[in-house]
């Protein structure tokens, strides 16, 4: 166990080159800074896509090293995408309205703004005061470390009760869908304070940014999403390297016998819980803002599984495995469902992508979990003869 | 049904008319002149005008009024353009229309649709014109008639009907129209009758009946009007007095005040600023520079100013607002001027409404029954392949949308919905249970060791099974309609009704648990498949072939989740996505139940319906709120006895 | 996967040659929840688009449709939206249905300045320079049909059900300040909001029922959408519940949705639109059977979004030519004003506020499935910016004349020209 993680783990500096390439790719191709290519939707499409191969990250450590079966992880990343689209709305809708009372015979007191922000904001669902969970909305550092502090606790507290009790496999997996079904509905209802189905939009107009174009903004998320995947993969990769990641295989493999060798299993648990709750946090935090538009409907519990069946499909238990699936099945699903596929005429019949993808893709699933255990990961094990990390 | 009686007088009227003469046509003349003297108000007839066309028909006393009226409401009236004319049409889906005179009832002319207008009295002054019919109805030979007078006056009573009914009760001779009118006395008596006497009696006749009508008669007595003044009014029907801060908010009992007259209106913070903008001169008021005007307590200064220079109202202080509360009476009294009268429709209504609220709750269980046993019906398949077998079956819920859609197949086949629904339930059986064996023998079979790699491949099986019924079916919702004898409800009384389709699903339910519970324990099959479950190769050892077991074990479980579609899709609707609504919802019946234990799942089942059903009852306007609170109940709840109420013991408890 | 990704790049870039054709965009839901509605109103689109290119084209040019499928997944409509804008180049975009898919591209579509034409019905206080309303504002299908309540149904006790989302929430929000100044007391309006595709009814009917016991006449105004409806109107018919005890009116119940149902039990309830199938005129007529002869389905039924599209389509094209040109602002400074005869009759005009001039028209259920027409009013303005809601009264919609749609009276100010998404 010597040398950095770059050595140790082939396909960490594997990972780094190909993502910078691709960031380097984008940025020549791009509207903003390039030859111009690619399109600013299109580049939207590839930050988002980066984004969601970093939840399927997280969900790679936290079921395929740790063996716990989330179905809720994407509660998580709705909620990172909530939290700083409190701070995106109340940031840019109070500009807006300082703007409109500067002609105002009497200037505004502050209370006058602010009841004028939140009438902005939640006329749309009938309420005109701030909600309490828009406290820190004004302020972008408490919102940002908002973004890590309330994934993360509603992980710690959840993880906390799940694992002490001792609910494990099948039931913690039922359990998890539980929690992102209760929290979707919760924020569906439009009195509970985040403007219910409308959920919170216009999140791709950053405030302090009106006058820059969202083609250099869209590449601007680009990079911060790689950044944030590059260093999160080698976080990842450092953490399930050394005697935390034997551990946590071991958890995984057998729960029992690592607690009778003296862990506290429980602990371990619940710090790679919150911990990839947390990622999940900060990728959806990334995502959102890039999308315009977090809702209920984000979390509810088909996302998660989705998000599963990415790590399945990409092989779990390897890290690059995870981030192929989801960038995979995501590109090829907006490939597929976006039109631009070409149908195919049977003569009979006519086959069009748009309604017979998701057949396919069901279909899909089914044989990988059964001829393909590994994934796609599994692939390219055996293309490099190198076995997982 | 106001439309179907008119119907029906039209018909009994039209046998009544004379039959049509030569000279008619020159005769139409008084009964159309009338109409086209208030031409307007017939044709666009309003529930608040029609009632002086109404006068003056009934008052010309002309012998074709009575038709007119009933036709008119039954919609067969129509105008032609050309002239205004008013006309009957007998059939208005008929090319061309054929138009008859409203007095002799001659063929005056042929049209099509777009020449002449169909006046379509709405509701509203259908049960006008229905009320101004009574006094006709009632005096018909026809008990079908008298019924339908007696229906009128019930939808819109007035003073005028108290005699009628009375005189109809005296010579009334059949029993139906007897019964019907006796019921309605106490109404009339209660709204219209001079005499208190009389009234209070009619009251107290009233007591301990929960029907709706009982309560709407007696509520309106009751009827108050908040008012204040410097002490409790004279001569008036005194309810009660309201002490602010308590039966009324202080705020409330201020703008009262305000509202009265009684005391100065408080200046809100939006008149002081726009007070303030109103006085600038020279970018200052006040005394100061309208920029420090940005804080609450700045703008106070101002005002105070101003007020002092007499340019601004003066707000009332805390002080005074307590004094002028401290120095007047709120009070309520009741609309009703007799005392005698609020005083026994009170008693009798709190008698009524004691029964009522226990009737409530009673009706309250039978909903949360009824819950449960739809949420006991989606999880029961579950229970054997989850509970029992320990698959994490995600596309459970789409055996329950193809039983929901065999169902609806044979129904657009078999037009008869009784037959249908009879074949529909072996056939639902049938489909999912062979469903069900092909999954288990492609799928399921090589994932026993792999539960949660299960769970991931019948997801995508879920999935594709969802979008292949949405390319066959489409996405509208299918209608699945219940036979006759199951669309309506059993109700005990006003207050505790349930409808038949539920009741249906109740029994299923409980039919299902016996017979499952029965095959479980009392049969081969049973002793083989719990044999299986805990030791497989035991029970391999012991003669007993475990595939054989699985297969059949997870079809019947399949084969019940297709039945219980066929249920909900009577009573919901029949959509691609029924089933993923059910699922996390029977996942956690079964769980909170306690796996591998069909009476466990009753009791999720049961505790789950009734919980929400009480949380909905503490929340009655917000239902999703309910379901959130029931689901994060259910995750507590599991926290504290993860395996569910009734746990297994021993080597079966092991995952 | 670099490869794959540079493939789907360059499949984005070829579509980017735009030829001279005029380009419509079509951003209806053809797959997920909402197309059940929505895939109606892309037919419809790609039928009058046919029917204005063997009448000539416009501008002497084919119209060319550009379908693209957003799924019913909101952040997709935005990301769509910015395809159809700046990859296929499209002239304008007929689309969305839901709110929060509307309010999903806003932000896109005045980002490009874009054009979109919105069909259905809606809660209001929104009026986006990009965008026209086709569809009612609350004033143009919930007041009147209150109205119709307080005065021809003498209705005093009001339940107001609705799914949990905007529209009905906004909706309902106006509709009880509205009550509350016709004299109804507040204990008197019940307010209930169910979850998408809800069906446990028996309660919430029971609710209503008891609604009853004040002796007072019960109405039922219901903004159930979609699936939901099939079981509420059930368990009325369950409960004895008929259109003479309590009338119910819905905004989101037209015959498309009646398709679904077993209509008999219905009989009697009420809906509120500015457009039913059933309206005699010679216009109305030529369209279904276009419309039949088109879709190839003689059962298939036509609706109020559909009519909202034939008039946008229409104004739309009366705008370009009067304008000469497809340009965005062109065609937007040459909409004001324009005229385009109804389906139901009389004449509906585009005002300043981005909004129609629309009859309301009130019908029966009938067994059929069909509506009979029972109120039909004078075309009626439709108004942005609620009358009935105190911070919304002050406000005001004018683009030609203000250059603002959202501007305050009060302090005689623009408030923000961008929309309040």
């Amino acid at each position: 166990m010597e040398g950095s993680i770059f050595t140790r783990n082939r396909s960490v500096p594997v990972f780094i080159g190909v993502l910078t390439l691709l960031a380097l790719g984008v940025t020549v191709l791009s509207e903003a800074y390039g030859t111009g290519a690619l399109s600013v939707s299109f580049t939207k499409v590839l930050g988002m896509t980066l984004c969601l191969c970093l939840a399927a990250l997280a969900m790679d450590l936290v079921w395929g090293y740790c063996g716990i079966l989330s179905l809720g992880h994407f509660a998580f990343f709705g909620l990172g995408g909530y939290v700083i689209g409190m701070w995106l709305m109340t940031a840019r809708t109070e500009t807006i309205v300082r703007a409109s009372l500067e002609g105002a015979v009497i200037p505004p007191t502050e209370a006058e703004v602010s009841t004028a922000t939140a009438l902005q904001i939640f006329s749309v669902v009938g309420a005109t005061d701030w909600p309490w969970m828009w406290a820190v909305s004004d302020s972008l550092f408490l919102s940002l470390v908002m973004v890590v502090l309330v994934p993360g606790l509603l992980a710690l507290v959840f993880g906390w009760l799940a694992f002490r009790s001792r609910v494990t496999g099948v039931y913690l997996s039922i359990l998890t869908q539980a929690m992102t079904l209760a929290l979707s509905l919760y924020l569906f209802q439009n009195d509970t304070g985040l403007r219910g189905n409308n959920g919170l939009s216009g999140l791709q107009n950053i405030p302090g940014l009106e006058t820059i174009g969202q083609d250099r903004i869209s590449v601007w998320f680009f990079w911060a999403s790689a950044l944030v995947l590059g260093l999160a993969y080698v976080g990842a990769a450092w953490m399930v390297s050394g005697k935390f990641g034997n551990i946590i295989r071991g958890i995984r493999d057998d729960e029992q016998r690592v607690r009778f060798l003296g862990y506290r299993v429980e602990g371990y648990k619940l710090f790679v819980f919150t911990f990839t709750g947390i990622l999940c946090g900060v990728a959806g935090a990334l995502y959102y803002p890039q999308a315009g538009i977090v809702n209920p409907d984000e979390i509810a519990p088909i996302a998660s599984i989705y998000l599963a069946v990415w790590v399945a499909i990409g092989g779990r238990g390897r890290l690059y495995g995870a981030v192929i699936g989801a960038a995979v099945v995501s590109l090829l699903s907006t490939y597929f469902t976006g039109g631009r596929a070409p149908d195919i005429d049977l003569g009979v019949y006519v086959i069009e992508w748009v309604d017979w993808w998701p057949v396919l893709l069901g279909l899909g699933f089914v044989l990988v979990t059964l001829f393909a255990p590994k994934g796609l990961g599994g692939l390219v094990d055996s293309l490099v003869r190198k076995d997982a990390p | 049904m106001i439309r179907h009686v008119l119907a029906a007088l039209v018909g009994v009227l039209l046998l009544a008319l004379p039959a049509p003469r030569a000279e008619a046509q020159e005769a139409t003349g008084e009964l159309q002149a009338l109409l086209q003297s208030r031409a307007e108000l017939v044709a666009d007839a309003s529930r608040r005008t029609v009632q002086e066309v109404l006068d003056l028909l009934v008052d010309s006393e002309l012998p074709e009024v009575p038709r007119f009226l009933a036709t008119w409401a039954a919609r067969e009236v129509y105008r032609r353009n050309a002239d205004g004319l008013f006309v009957y049409v007998e059939d208005g889906d008929a090319t061309p229309l054929t138009l008859i005179d409203i007095s002799t009832g001659a063929v005056v002319g042929a049209a099509t649709s777009r020449e002449v207008t169909q006046l379509r009295p709405n509701r509203g002054v259908q049960t006008v014109i229905a009320s101004a019919l009574v006094a006709f109805q009632l005096a018909s030979d026809d008990p079908a008639e008298r019924l339908a007078a007696l229906d009128a006056i019930d939808d819109a009573p007035d003073e005028t009907h108290l005699p009628l009914l009375r005189e109809l009760l005296q010579t009334e001779t059949d029993e139906d129209v007897i019964a019907v009118a006796e019921v309605l006395l106490p109404k009339l008596v209660i709204a219209f009758d001079r005499d208190d006497a009389d009234r209070v009696a009619a009251i107290e006749s009233l007591a301990g009946n929960v029907s709706l009508a009982a309560r709407a008669t007696l509520n309106p007595l009751l009827a108050t009007t908040a008012g204040v003044g410097t002490a409790l009014p004279e001569g008036e029907n005194l309810a009660r007095v309201l002490e602010p801060g308590g039966d009324i908010a202080r705020e409330a009992a201020y703008a009262m005040l305000v509202e009265a007259g009684l005391a100065p209106p408080l200046v809100s913070r939006a008149q002081i600023r726009d007070t303030l903008a109103a006085n600038v001169v020279d970018g200052r008021v006040g005394g100061m520079p309208v920029g420090q005007l940005n804080t609450e307590a700045a703008r106070d200064r101002a005002y105070a100013v101003l007020v002092e220079a007499g340019v601004a109202q003066p707000a009332p202080t805390e002080a005074e607002v307590e004094a002028a509360l401290a120095s007047h009476v709120f009070y309520e009294t009741y609309r009703e001027p007799s005392q005698a009268v609020t005083d026994a429709a009170r008693a009798t209504l709190d008698g009524i409404e004691t029964r009522v609220g226990l009737y409530r709750v009673f009706d309250l269980s039978l909903d949360g029954l009824s819950l449960a046993s739809i949420y006991f019906l989606a999880a029961i398949g579950l229970a054997i392949t989850f509970g029992v077998m320990g698959v994490i079956n995600m596309a459970h819920g789409e055996f329950i949308m193809i039983g929901a859609y065999t169902g609806y197949v044979v129904q657009t086949l078999v037009p008869d919905y009784t037959l249908s629904i009879a074949i529909a339930i072996p056939l639902a059986f049938a489909v999912t249970f062979g469903g069900g064996v092909a999954m288990e023998r492609l799928v399921i079979r090589w994932l026993y060791h792999r539960p949660l790699e299960t769970l991931l491949a019948t997801f995508g099986i879920s999935i594709a099974l969802q979008q292949i019924v949405r390319q066959i079916f489409g996405t509208q919702a299918r209608p699945l309609t219940p036979p006759e004898w199951l669309a309506g409800s059993v109700s005990l009384n006003d207050v505790v009704s349930i409808s038949s389709i539920r009741i249906a699903i109740f029994v299923l339910g409980a039919v299902f648990f016996v017979l499952l519970w029965l095959i479980l324990n009392r049969t081969r099959l049973g002793l083989e498949v719990r044999a299986v479950t805990q030791n497989p190769r035991m029970a391999a050892s012991m003669g007993i072939n475990p595939d054989r077991i699985n297969m059949l074990t997870f079809g019947l479980g399949s084969g019940i989740a297709g039945i219980a579609g066929v249920a909900i899709g009577l009573f919901a609707q029949v959509v691609p996505d029924l089933g993923s609504n059910y699922i996390v919802q029977s996942f956690m019946t079964v769980v909170v139940g306690g796996v591998g234990n069909i009476f466990g799942t009753l009791i999720g089942a049961g505790m789950i319906g009734g919980l929400q059903k009480f949380i909905e009852w503490l929340n009655p306007t917000n239902t999703l709120a309910a379901q959130t609170y029931m689901i994060l109940f259910v995750i507590l709840f599991i926290q504290f006895r993860p395996r569910g109420i009734i746990a297994l013991r021993g080597r079966a408890a092991g995952d | 996967m670099k490869k794959l990704l540079l493939a789907s790049a360059l499949s984005v870039v070829s579509a980017h040659a735009a030829s001279a054709e005029i380009r419509v965009g079509i951003l209806h839901s053809l797959t997920g929840t909402m197309a059940i509605s929505e895939t109606t109103l892309r037919d419809v689109m790609l039928m009058l688009i046919e029917q204005q290119n063997a009448a000539g084209g416009l501008l002497g040019q084919e119209i060319v449709p550009v379908v693209v499928d957003p799924a019913s997944d909101w952040p997709l409509f935005a990301e769509r939206a910015r395809e159809l804008l700046t990859v296929h180049d499209v002239d304008v975009i007929f689309g969305c249905w839901t709110s929060v898919s509307r309010k999903s591209v806003l932000p896109v579509i005045e980002e490009l300045n874009g054009l979109m034409f919105y069909p259905v019905q809606y809660e209001g206080e929104e009026s986006s320079r990009n965008v026209f309303y086709t569809g009612a504002a609350p004033n143009q299908q919930a007041i009147p049909a209150v109205d119709y309540y307080l005065e021809e149904l003498g209705v005093e006790v009001f339940a107001l059900l609705g799914t949990d989302y905007v529209y009905p929430r906004t909706t309902n929000r106006i509709l009880e300040q509205y009550l509350l100044d016709a004299g109804i007391p507040q204990e008197n309006i019940f307010v209930n909001y169910t979850p998408f595709g809800h069906s446990d009814w028996s309660s919430i009917v029971a609710d209503v029922v008891a609604l009853g016991e004040g002796g007072q006449q019960v109405g039922v105004i219901s903004t159930i959408n979609g699936d939901a409806n099939v079981g509420f109107y059930a368990e009325l018919a369950a409960q004895g519940v008929s259109a003479d005890d309590i009338p119910v009116v819905a905004f989101s119940v037209g015959e498309e949705e009646l398709a679904g149902f077993d209509t008999a039990p219905l009989a009697g309830h009420l809906a509120a639109w500015n457009y039913f199938m059933s309206a005699d005129t010679p216009e109305n007529e030529a369209f279904i059977e276009a419309w039949h002869a088109f879709i190839g389905d003689e059962n298939r039924p036509t609706n109020d979004p559909m009519e909202a599209h034939y008039i946008g389509f229409n104004m739309w094209v009366q705008a370009v030519e009067a304008a000469g040109t497809t340009d965005v602002d062109a065609v937007r400074e040459a909409m004001y004003g324009i005229q385009v005869p109804n389906l139901t009759g009389g004449v509906a005009e585009m005002l300043p506020n981005h909004h129609l001039t629309k009859p309301v028209l009130i019908g029966e259920i009938r067994a059929d499935g069909q509506f009979d027409i029972i109120s039909q009013t004078d075309p009626v303005p439709g108004d942005a910016w609620t009358d009935y809601l105190a911070e919304s009264a002050v406000l005001e919609s004018d683009w030609p004349g203000l250059g603002c749609g959202m501007y305050n009276t009060e302090t005689q100010s623009c408030v923000q020209i961008q929309s309040n998404y």
